[in-house]
């Protein structure tokens, strides 16, 4: 997959490194921007307040 | 000898050989892939929401204070969507200070900041004669406020600043571990502090253990005086040593 992504890139050793580097980075802004915080709500790791309902799907439509 | 031998005599079988490989190869990356995702996402949580959070804080809180430099002084004219006041915790914040501000939604507590409840059960202000004045904010992520949570004894002060007064409260009871639905800890008298009589109390609630949510932490305090703020904002001798 990743030899495959290499292979593709165009230009020497160097170019391929600075274009994989500028993925790699350009990747983790949109992980951070938008995936993970998209994410964070589904999952349980950070519910700080105390609650009697739980969010089910009945609440979640309305 | 004999492997290149039996290779260049069957081929089929080192097709399939090498098919298996990039196969094997394909999902090992992937497997890779998959730990640098969580290795990021714990750095994102951790970390990256820290600084936006701190930034956030800092901007509202400034916000605030600019406000109540500029506003006039009196009852009622406090604008309580931006905030209602800063709480002081040095057990727990040490010199540090948290903008309090209404709802304990994700939305609000994100911005790295305690809210008060507006429900399941409605917290009571500081200056009202009595009741609860419940907050809730981030243990780890997010500006994590009350991570230290567990550091605070009995008789440690909890001070709520608002524009025109100092609420000094004092711990008198922590539930280190309760169910996240024990809604019963909000409660205007919270009978599993202790207390039997309505009064005016403080309750800080946030999640244990520390990085995950299983259960909800929660430290009580009670009004022990209030104090007028003066014109240099002198803090009370709580927030001095």
């Amino acid at each position: 997959m990743y030899v495959w992504i290499w292979r593709h890139l165009p230009g020497n050793a160097w170019v391929k490194s600075l274009i994989s580097l500028a993925l790699v980075l350009g990747v983790v802004y949109v992980l951070f921007q938008y995936v993970f915080p998209w994410a964070e709500p589904l999952l349980p790791f950070n519910d700080v307040t105390v609650d009697d309902s739980l969010p089910t799907p009945a609440t979640e439509w309305r | 000898m004999t492997d290149e031998q039996t290779e260049s005599a069957s081929r089929p079988a080192g097709r399939v050989r090498g098919r298996i490989a990039t196969a094997v190869g394909v999902v090992g990356e992937l497997l890779i892939t998959a730990g640098v995702l969580l290795a990021l996402f714990v750095v994102y949580s951790l970390w990256w929401t820290n600084v936006m959070a701190d930034r956030e804080a800092r901007k509202q809180a400034d916000h605030v204070r600019e406000s109540w430099a500029r506003g006039p002084s009196g009852p009622g004219a406090l604008d309580t969507k931006d905030g209602i006041g800063f709480l002081h915790v040095p057990a727990m914040l040490g010199g540090g200070e948290v903008l309090v501000k209404p709802g304990t939604g994700g939305d609000v507590l994100n911005e790295g900041v305690a809210g008060y409840y507006r429900r399941p059960v409605k917290s009571a202000m500081p200056w009202d004669k009595q009741g609860n004045v419940t907050l809730a904010a981030h243990r780890d992520g997010h500006g994590a406020r009350f991570h230290n949570i567990h550091k605070i004894k009995d008789g440690d002060a909890v001070v709520f600043e608002t524009r025109d007064t100092w609420y000094v409260y004092k711990v008198f009871k922590e539930l280190r571990q309760t169910s996240r639905f024990n809604v019963k800890v909000l409660d205007p008298v919270p009978r599993e502090s202790g207390k039997t009589k309505p009064g005016r109390y403080l309750t800080l609630t946030t999640c244990t253990p520390v990085y995950t949510s299983d259960y909800r932490f929660v430290v009580w305090a009670e009004l022990v005086r209030t104090e007028k703020v003066d014109a240099r904002r002198t803090p009370p001798k709580e927030l001095r040593d």
